[in-house]
């Protein structure tokens, strides 16, 4: 059974007139364990597919399962609840809370789960470690370089332990030594820990880091020279 | 659990200070709003307290039928206090006194050694027992007026535009024709004879040529002891006398003033508006600034309601901080300023009531001016708001 099912999921925007459509019917499955870069041109529909199976944007018409949840058909709250226990986020542009040091916003995901002060200690000292930035637990975010807070916000995305981590350009904000550094962590997250793993990345050269590659063309996936129709992926 | 999904208390208290002049700027703004209520309010809680300590219900004010509700334009015979406590029973009384105060009453205008023009100040010639029926008037220095003297009270230098040292015991005052010096000083519980002149009756009635009385003010020994007097001043028609429980006579100036008050909580109210509408300038200038972080604690899976909370939080904060802040400035500036009204002159009074108006104007303008702004922000779709600069 995928952890991840997108099911002929169509995405639409109105922009005046004209009706945009940058997923047609897009059909996907990520396994657990996954690491699965997504490409494609700008405009391609790339960063709207992780959005949608981030929770944080609603398909026009299709199903996206994450771990047996039909996240289309929840409502708003219990949505944001999901994205709580489910999905961690890394951002391009790194978004830390800027007046959380380094711990408090690694923190942040925890603060929305039931768990002791003790077991959220324990869990983002580990989280730090990770990222390898314990002695920068207290910095804020201005105190930091761009490569130290993408590796806080990846830190905050995995904190939680989460069934899927998404990464929305992950190195695009970020110079050739520090990109290398966040895409071998990015590695490390996937083989170490086992988390499964979405990528969105303009950068040929960081999506084969992945496991799986898969392009985004006129609105369809593709993944070695196929599309990944739902009929495809159910004689798969 | 509500609790375990709201955002961290530090997290709005610290943004509080992320922008330290905007919301240095916030707080001078709310703190004047709130400052502003407090002084209005402290005008009406004043005005309210110095009529309702004047009245008290055992007195009862006999003056001139003719005269409507102005006792200045009373004018009774001379005779009338012994008429009262012959005819009359139930007239308090101790150590052998009857507790009937004679008294004239007038404005006039009055010099004093720093003035160069005269000022409007009212005047009342009583005798000894005037203090008896006039319970809460209490010498705070000096002594009771003999002749060629008069006792002032603690803000008739309001009422006359005078300073304070004018008015000093020892000092002089002229009216009518006659310098007279200051004996005492008297406070009255923040009753309107604060703002009185208090002469030596017989005196004042040889200087003014006048031989009638204003009115006469009976302590009686019961409640019910208006009723008497009433049919006392019923009986002796060739007298043309009224009789009015003290207390009545000053809930109907009460009644008198309610334009003023009414007015006054009017300007609560446009006072209030017009901070929230600073408030909600100041909100959406702070919200448009983080929309990109807001969105991304949507993300991480806070609810909107939770950072609504967080957001009406910040501006509570600081507007609470803005009422503290009024209520001291209030307190040392505002609390006992006199001001001067047709019947005399109040204090300003910063009390109970006024902070707690104080207080709700400012949590009303933490939360109805963050509300807007916030909704706002939270109906920006997440992808939108995420990759707003």
């Amino acid at each position: 059974m995928p952890l991840v099912e997108v099911i002929n999921v169509s995405k639409e925007y109105a922009n005046g007139e004209e009706t945009i459509r940058p997923l047609d019917e897009v059909s996907l499955n990520v396994n657990e364990g996954d690491y699965v870069s997504l490409m494609g041109a700008s405009g391609s529909g790339k960063s709207t597919l992780l959005n949608l199976i981030a929770g944080i944007d609603q398909a026009t018409s299709g199903e996206i399962v994450v771990a047996d949840t039909d996240i289309t058909k929840l409502a708003r709250g219990k949505l944001a609840d999901w994205r709580a226990a489910h999905i961690g986020y890394v951002f391009q542009t790194h978004n830390l809370i800027p007046v959380l040091t380094a711990y408090e916003n690694v923190e942040m995901p925890l603060l929305l789960l039931p768990m002791s002060a003790s077991e959220r200690r324990k869990r983002v000292e580990i989280a730090m470690e990770a990222v390898d930035l314990t002695s920068r637990a207290s910095h804020y975010p201005r105190q930091m370089s761009g490569g130290q807070e993408q590796r806080v916000g990846i830190a905050r995305a995995i904190v939680s332990n989460p069934t899927v981590v998404v990464a929305d350009e992950p190195t695009g904000s970020l110079d050739d030594k520090t990109t290398e550094q966040i895409l071998s962590l990015l590695s490390r997250i996937n083989e170490e820990l086992g988390m499964t793993l979405l990528m969105v990345t303009h950068d040929s050269e960081a999506g084969q880091r992945a496991k799986r590659q898969i392009r985004l063309e006129r609105g369809r996936l593709m993944e070695n020279g196929k599309e990944t129709t739902s009929a495809h992926l159910r004689t798969a | 659990m509500l609790g375990q999904k709201l955002l961290p208390w530090d997290y709005g208290v610290r943004n509080l200070f992320r922008r330290p002049s905007r919301s240095a700027l916030t707080l001078g703004g709310l703190t004047i709003v709130v400052l502003l209520v407090l002084v209005v309010v402290g005008f009406i809680r004043g005005l309210e307290k110095s009529l309702a300590a004047t009245g008290n219900p055992n007195v009862v004010l006999v003056y001139a039928l003719s005269s409507g509700a102005d006792i200045e334009n009373s004018s009774i015979p001379g005779r009338t206090p012994a008429l009262l406590s012959a005819s009359v029973d139930g007239v308090r009384r101790g150590h052998g006194v009857e507790y009937v105060s004679p008294e004239l009453y007038l404005g006039t205008r009055i010099t004093t050694a720093g003035m160069t023009e005269p000022g409007m100040g009212l005047v009342r010639g009583v005798t000894t027992t005037a203090p008896l029926v006039r319970g809460q008037v209490q010498i705070v220095e000096g002594t009771w007026p003999q002749r060629g003297e008069v006792m002032v009270g603690r803000l008739a230098h309001s009422k006359l535009s005078a300073s304070k040292e004018d008015l000093a015991v020892g000092q002089q005052v002229t009216f009518d024709g006659q310098t007279w010096t200051i004996s005492g000083l008297f406070n009255a519980a923040g009753s309107a004879f604060e703002s009185e002149i208090w002469a030596p009756l017989e005196e004042l009635q040889t200087v003014l040529k006048r031989q009638d009385l204003s009115m006469v003010a009976v302590s009686m020994d019961s409640l019910d002891g208006a009723a008497d007097v009433e049919l006392f001043c019923r009986e002796r028609i060739d007298l043309e006398l009224k009789a009015v429980a003290e207390s009545s006579y000053y809930a109907a100036m009460q009644k008198h003033y309610k334009p003023v008050r009414m007015l006054g909580w009017v300007v609560v109210a446009l006072v209030a508006g017009s901070g929230i509408f600073a408030g909600l300038n100041t909100m959406y200038g702070a919200v448009v600034g983080r929309v990109r972080e807001l969105a991304t604690l949507q993300a991480i899976g806070f609810r909107r309601r939770a950072i609504l909370l967080t957001l009406v939080q910040e501006a509570t904060l600081l507007a609470c901080a803005g009422a503290i802040v009024a209520c001291v400035v209030g307190l040392l500036l505002v609390d006992g300023t006199a001001v001067r009204f047709t019947m005399g002159a109040f204090m300003l009074s910063v009390d109970s009531v006024g902070i707690a108006v104080a207080c709700e104007v400012a949590a009303l303008l933490g939360v109805v001016g963050a509300l807007p702004p916030a909704i706002k922000a939270m109906r920006l779709p997440v992808v939108e708001a995420i990759k707003s600069i």
